[in-house]
Order: C-alpha cells, then sequence, then structure tokens
C-alpha cells in the first residue's frame, strides 16, 4: 500500500499544500511526460506565481496527451462542465517550455470556459497571446 | 567478509554507472546535473565536454552551475515566444519571425536559454550535425551565463 501511495503521489498527483493546489496528472503512455508537466507546474509556481494561481483555480487534471493538437499542441473541450475546474489536454515533445506555453494557453480557454465571452470573441487569438507572453516572460537568453 | 567486499564493490560501481549514465556527475564536488537529449539524434558527451571547460576554466561558475541548474536539455533550438500569436501565421501566410517579434528569431540562434522559474538550462542542438572544439566552446560559454541567470533569478527571489 505504501508503495502505490508514492507511486500515485509521485506520477499521478500535484500537491501544494501551501497554495492549496491538487491538480491530478492521468497515466500517460510514456512516464516521462508526468514528470514533464510538473516540471511545467513548478516553473510556472516559481516564475510566474499569478499564471501558476489561475492554474490551480481553473484546472483540476492534466492528461498528458503527445497527440493531441497535432503532435506538439495542447486540447480543451469546451462541452465540459462550466462550473467545475477544467481538464486538459497537455503534449510534453517540444519540452519545458512549450509545456508551460501549453499549460498556459489552455488553462485561458478554461478561465474563458468559466467566465464566459461575448458572441464573436476570437477564442484563440486571447490564448495563443497567453502563451506567446509566458514564453517571453520565462525565457532568457541573451 | 571477502565475499561481501566484492559485493560493495559491485554495488558502488552498479551505483557509479546509473549516477553517470544519464548525467554529469563529479562527486568530488557534490555536482550531478542531468543531461536530456533525444534518444537518437542526441550527444551527451559534447555537453560533457563544455561542462568540463567550465569547470576548469571558471570554478566559481562551475560551482554556480552545480549549486543553480540541476538539468540541462539538448533541443532543436530555445523558443522564447509562439509565431502563432500573430493570426496571419495562423491564417497560413508565410511571415519571416523579424517582421513578428526579432526576439523569437534570436532566440532561435542563440546557443542555449535558461527557463525562469527553474533550473533548467535548455542547449541548442548542433546545426547539421556539426560538432567539434567550436561548438564545445560555444556550448560552455552558453553555460557559464545561463547558471549565472539561474544563479540571479533564485537569489533575487530570496531577497
Amino acid at each position: 500500500l505504501a508503495i502505490l501511495v508514492v507511486l500515485v503521489a509521485r506520477y499521478f498527483v500535484w500537491v501544494d499544500v501551501g497554495a492549496r493546489c491538487v491538480i491530478g496528472i492521468r497515466p500517460s503512455l510514456v512516464g516521462y511526460d508526468n514528470s514533464t508537466v510538473k516540471r511545467a507546474l513548478e516553473t510556472l509556481r516559481n516564475g510566474s506565481p499569478e499564471d501558476y494561481r489561475k492554474v490551480c483555480v481553473h484546472v483540476g487534471s492534466i492528461n498528458p496527451n503527445p497527440s493531441c493538437g497535432g503532435f506538439g499542441g495542447g486540447c480543451f473541450w469546451h462541452g465540459q462542465n462550466a462550473r467545475g475546474r477544467a481538464s486538459i489536454d497537455v503534449s510534453t515533445e517540444h519540452g519545458l517550455i512549450w509545456t508551460v506555453a501549453i499549460v498556459v494557453h489552455e488553462t485561458c480557454h478554461a478561465i474563458q470556459s468559466h467566465e464566459g465571452r461575448p458572441p464573436g470573441f476570437d477564442y484563440e487569438d486571447e490564448c495563443y497571446n497567453e502563451d506567446h507572453r509566458i514564453m517571453r516572460a520565462l525565457v532568457q537568453f541573451e | 567478509v571477502k565475499r561481501w567486499g566484492l559485493i560493495a564493490v559491485v554495488v558502488l560501481l552498479v551505483a557509479w554507472g546509473w549516477l553517470r549514465a544519464f548525467a554529469w556527475f563529479d562527486p568530488l564536488s557534490a555536482c550531478r546535473i542531468h543531461i536530456d537529449v533525444e534518444l537518437l539524434e542526441g550527444d551527451r558527451g559534447a555537453i560533457r565536454s563544455a561542462i568540463d571547460v567550465v569547470r576548469r576554466e571558471d570554478p566559481l561558475v562551475y560551482r554556480a552551475l552545480c549549486r543553480w541548474v540541476d538539468r540541462i536539455r539538448e533541443e532543436r533550438q530555445c523558443d522564447a515566444g509562439d509565431p502563432q500569436a500573430d493570426r496571419r501565421v495562423r491564417g497560413g501566410a508565410g511571415i519571416p519571425l523579424d517582421a513578428l517579434d526579432p526576439a523569437i528569431r534570436r532566440a532561435r540562434e542563440a546557443p542555449g536559454c535558461y527557463v525562469r522559474g527553474s533550473r533548467v538550462i535548455v542547449l541548442r542542438r548542433a546545426p547539421d550535425g556539426g560538432g567539434g572544439p567550436a561548438l564545445v566552446r560555444e556550448r560552455a560559454e552558453a553555460l557559464k551565463r545561463m547558471a549565472g541567470y539561474s544563479q540571479a533569478f533564485w537569489l533575487d527571489r530570496v531577497r
């Protein structure tokens, strides 16, 4: 039982007691996906606390799904219950920074779903700008 | 006693191999940095050589690298923005990166980058499979700079 608890805690759940944040991470076909998702959440927590808080509020589970969004992207299913915390699909195959960006992008869709947007609103435009912003903020190269 | 000694040696060798196989491992400096590379295209050896250059040339920076960086990833390039944030790109128009955001192109050409909020450095994969001393030198300089960025981020956070 102890081994099971350790494995679940290690691979299938993100727990941040201080921020009262618990996010489930679904099993992945390739095990390292889950650790990349956890590393992305850790990076957001330290690098952009405001974005991290939004993820904790609006996302309840993350599905590391390599094929979603045309291999390398993410997915948000607009049909899901708009009241509860959302489930998002995230591909991790392009490394840490893209995983962070996709988490922020799909969280943006969850926020849109929870808050509602006026008719004719460009959902993707808002969320692509969000992932662009987080990449600009976190990647330091010069 | 002899048998237990033999078992201890075997265990030590296996542990050593395990710690070193996917990482830079320097027990004398209490330094272990995981190295991620592509299964087929990657080359941990070239990254180890670059870290060794840092160790020999600049002990202070090497100490910072060991303290503030826990993972080095080799990737195709550094991405400092999402070109698809521009509607024209999503529409399929072939727009040069500079017209969108010059920082995206500069990041892609950079030898490496640091991801703020992490202890991860990304090194650009050698273009066209190139390698040799020039690549090792370029990466060593990049590692020195990125170790400084990571150190600055984490120390600023503490203050």
